[in-house]
């Protein structure tokens, strides 16, 4: 199924789906011509993808577009529909309905599956062979030439075990050796679920580096992850999926929302009269108050001054209490757009 | 293609091969047909036991056909259903089905890669069984001083490839309750109570209700005798001993196409099932 002109507009967006404390995405939903190896072209296309199992909905109208060359995180709570999908697209598991693309193909089919490196949830491999025998096995499966079994095993650093049986390889070697099987065709699409799961912190920094640098080397790769620092650290891009279905997208940037000033100070009267004063200062896009605090947003283009903020407000007659920086962590984004929970003021 | 379809061929042949299962069942189904075509016959003839002194014949090596293909319908058949539950439900156990399915063959070339593999393991399985058996027979010749003639080629040619399609039934049947079940350890229990037991009670229990006789003739027990003897030259069959079967029979032919039918039906279903369930 080739791909098609295709401008990014069916996976729903902040802007259409207001979430409480949440600032509109920037930025995301800017036409993308779908060319298969030009520039903006789509790795991944999913429209519209259900997945009904009796009564229980695992994914739910879920679309978003995967550039070519993005690193590309798929950030989702556990039980969200993360890996459903990623099987979905893998061809392991049929949909009820929707439209997938992959490198202008159908998902699952033979040239499709030529093209794509996968890991879902834990590697799974024959216990009684060893690392290197478990890839041969695969490398005669794919067409892929024997030779590349050392490279691969090098780049996963894990030459010294390779001759050792799967089974006695602890978890984060077991998750190496399946980042090793996906790169065993140099595909220029990875999909990887969960790859740190189970890794020690030093394990998880290796990991996180090393798909940056496979990212960094024009492949495409989609990260599924619950964790908003991996996500953080390593991706273009982000897709949150609740409930089986995309919440919220863009950069991590784009999802954080613009930097704000908290001023504190005496009473729900002077927050007022503070918002009065503060209403013409160069730079001030908006300012709310709750309480006795007020949150002032700027413009996207240039920084908010605290000094200026601080000096308009004691010219005022204004005591200022307290005047800090307020930018909301992605973990606050995430638990608001999922249905986690709410912190504000971290 | 062709040459794809090599590569998956190799791959599952060197993965059996590398299977300790594989090894251990060939191990077992050596001795165990061994130990009863020949070694407790054997020893009880010399005991003096009159079960098997009129059998005497039957421990040589012109009897070579008709002794090693009594064994394949009864244990040689529930040995080789484990390898093929084994072959298929084990990659249910280690989730494999998600890593082999997400590399670059299709389904169906797996399947027909995982079953063209699994028959040409049979092949030795069932070359071993006669080539255990001539020497056995041979050990016994000597001893008793008994003249060593062998049976003729042709014949050991039919009973080989007979071998192969009662031991493959079987392995197919292993194989479609791996998958219907998608694991080995309800696979091998359903099938080993089918092969052992079931078969023989809803042919006792139907034999007598004239409307199901036709029944009793498509069971594998029965079919799979009825080419062992058709085979072994229509002449009669141990009534007693393990696994001993004392009909009713069909003919060669008709044993042959109720085989080959049971080979296509539990691949064929195999197959769909693999084909169109969802890999969770």
């Amino acid at each position: 199924m080739a791909s098609t002109a295709t401008t990014a507009t069916a996976a729903p967006t902040i802007e259409q789906r207001p979430q409480p404390g949440v600032r509109p995405v920037r930025g995301t939903r800017r036409p993308v011509t779908a060319r298969p190896d030009g520039p903006g072209a789509l790795a991944i296309e999913i429209e519209s993808l259900t997945k009904q199992y009796g009564s229980v909905r695992a994914v739910d109208a879920l679309s978003l577009n995967v550039r070519q060359g993005e690193i590309y995180g798929f950030l989702g709570p556990n039980g969200a529909g993360k890996t459903t999908t990623l099987r979905m697209l893998l061809g392991l598991i049929e949909p009820t309905s929707g439209h997938m693309s992959l490198l202008g193909s159908a998902p699952g089919s033979p040239e499709t599956l030529a093209k794509i490196g996968s890991m879902i949830e834990t590697p799974a491999f024959y216990p009684f062979l060893s690392g290197h025998d478990n890839l041969r096995l695969l490398a005669d499966y794919t067409g892929v030439n024997r030779s590349r079994i050392g490279a691969v095993l090098a780049q996963v650093d894990l030459g010294s075990r390779a001759n050792d049986p799967f089974r006695t390889y602890s978890l984060g070697m077991k998750q190496r050796l399946g980042v090793a099987a996906a790169l065993l065709k140099d595909p220029p699409l990875l999909m990887l679920d969960e790859p740190t799961n189970g890794l020690d912190p030093a394990g998880m920094a290796d990991m996180r580096q090393l798909i940056r640098r496979l990212g960094s080397d024009g492949r495409t790769v989609l990260l599924s992850s619950h964790l908003m620092t991996e996500v953080e650290q390593v991706c273009d891009r982000v897709g949150v999926i609740a409930k089986g279905r995309i919440v919220a997208e863009g950069t991590v940037d784009d999802l954080r929302g613009d930097e704000a000033l908290l001023v504190r100070v005496e009473g729900l009267a002077t927050a007022r009269a503070a918002r009065a004063a503060l209403a013409f200062v160069p730079g001030v896009n908006g300012v709310d108050v709750a309480v006795d605090t007020l949150r002032i947003t700027g413009h996207r283009d240039s920084a908010l001054d605290a000094a200026e903020v601080n000096k308009r407000l004691v010219e005022a007659g204004i005591a200022v209490h307290e005047l800090r920086t307020d930018r909301r962590s992605l973990e606050d984004i995430f638990l608001t757009l999922t249905g986690g929970g709410v912190r504000h003021g971290d | 293609m062709a040459t794809d379809f090599l590569g998956l061929l190799k791959a599952e042949l060197f993965l059996l091969r590398k299977r300790t299962s594989t090894w251990s069942i060939l191990s077992i189904w050596l001795v165990v047909t061994t130990i009863f075509a020949y070694g407790f016959p054997y020893i009880s003839y010399r005991s003096g036991s009159s079960q098997f002194a009129e059998s005497f014949d039957s421990m040589l090596p012109g009897a070579l056909v008709q002794t090693m293909l009594e064994g394949m319908p009864f244990y040689g058949g529930s040995l080789v259903l484990i390898l093929g539950v084994l072959s298929i439900g084990s990659e249910f156990g280690w989730g494999m089905w998600k890593t082999l399915l997400t590399q670059r063959p299709g389904r169906s070339a797996v399947f027909g890669a995982k079953m063209t593999a699994l028959g040409i393991v049979l092949v030795p399985f069932v070359a071993l069984a006669f080539v255990a058996g001539a020497m056995a027979s041979v050990t016994i010749a000597l001893l008793e001083d008994a003249a060593i003639t062998w049976p003729g080629g042709q014949s050991l040619v039919e009973a080989l490839m007979a071998g192969w399609l009662i031991l493959a039934v079987w392995a197919s049947l292993g194989v479609i309750l791996a998958m219907a079940t998608r694991g080995t350890a309800l696979a091998i229990g359903v099938g080993i109570i089918w092969g052992l037991a079931f078969e023989g009670i809803v042919s006792a229990f139907i034999s007598g209700i004239g409307a199901l006789d036709w029944l009793v003739d498509v069971l594998l027990r029965a079919n799979g005798y009825s080419l062992v003897r058709a085979i072994s030259g229509n002449g009669p069959m141990s009534a007693d001993g393990p696994g001993a079967f004392s009909g009713p029979y069909v003919s060669g032919v008709q044993a042959v196409i109720t085989l080959g039918a049971y080979l296509a039906l539990f691949l064929a279903g195999s197959w769909l099932l693999l084909k169109r369930r969802d890999v969770a």
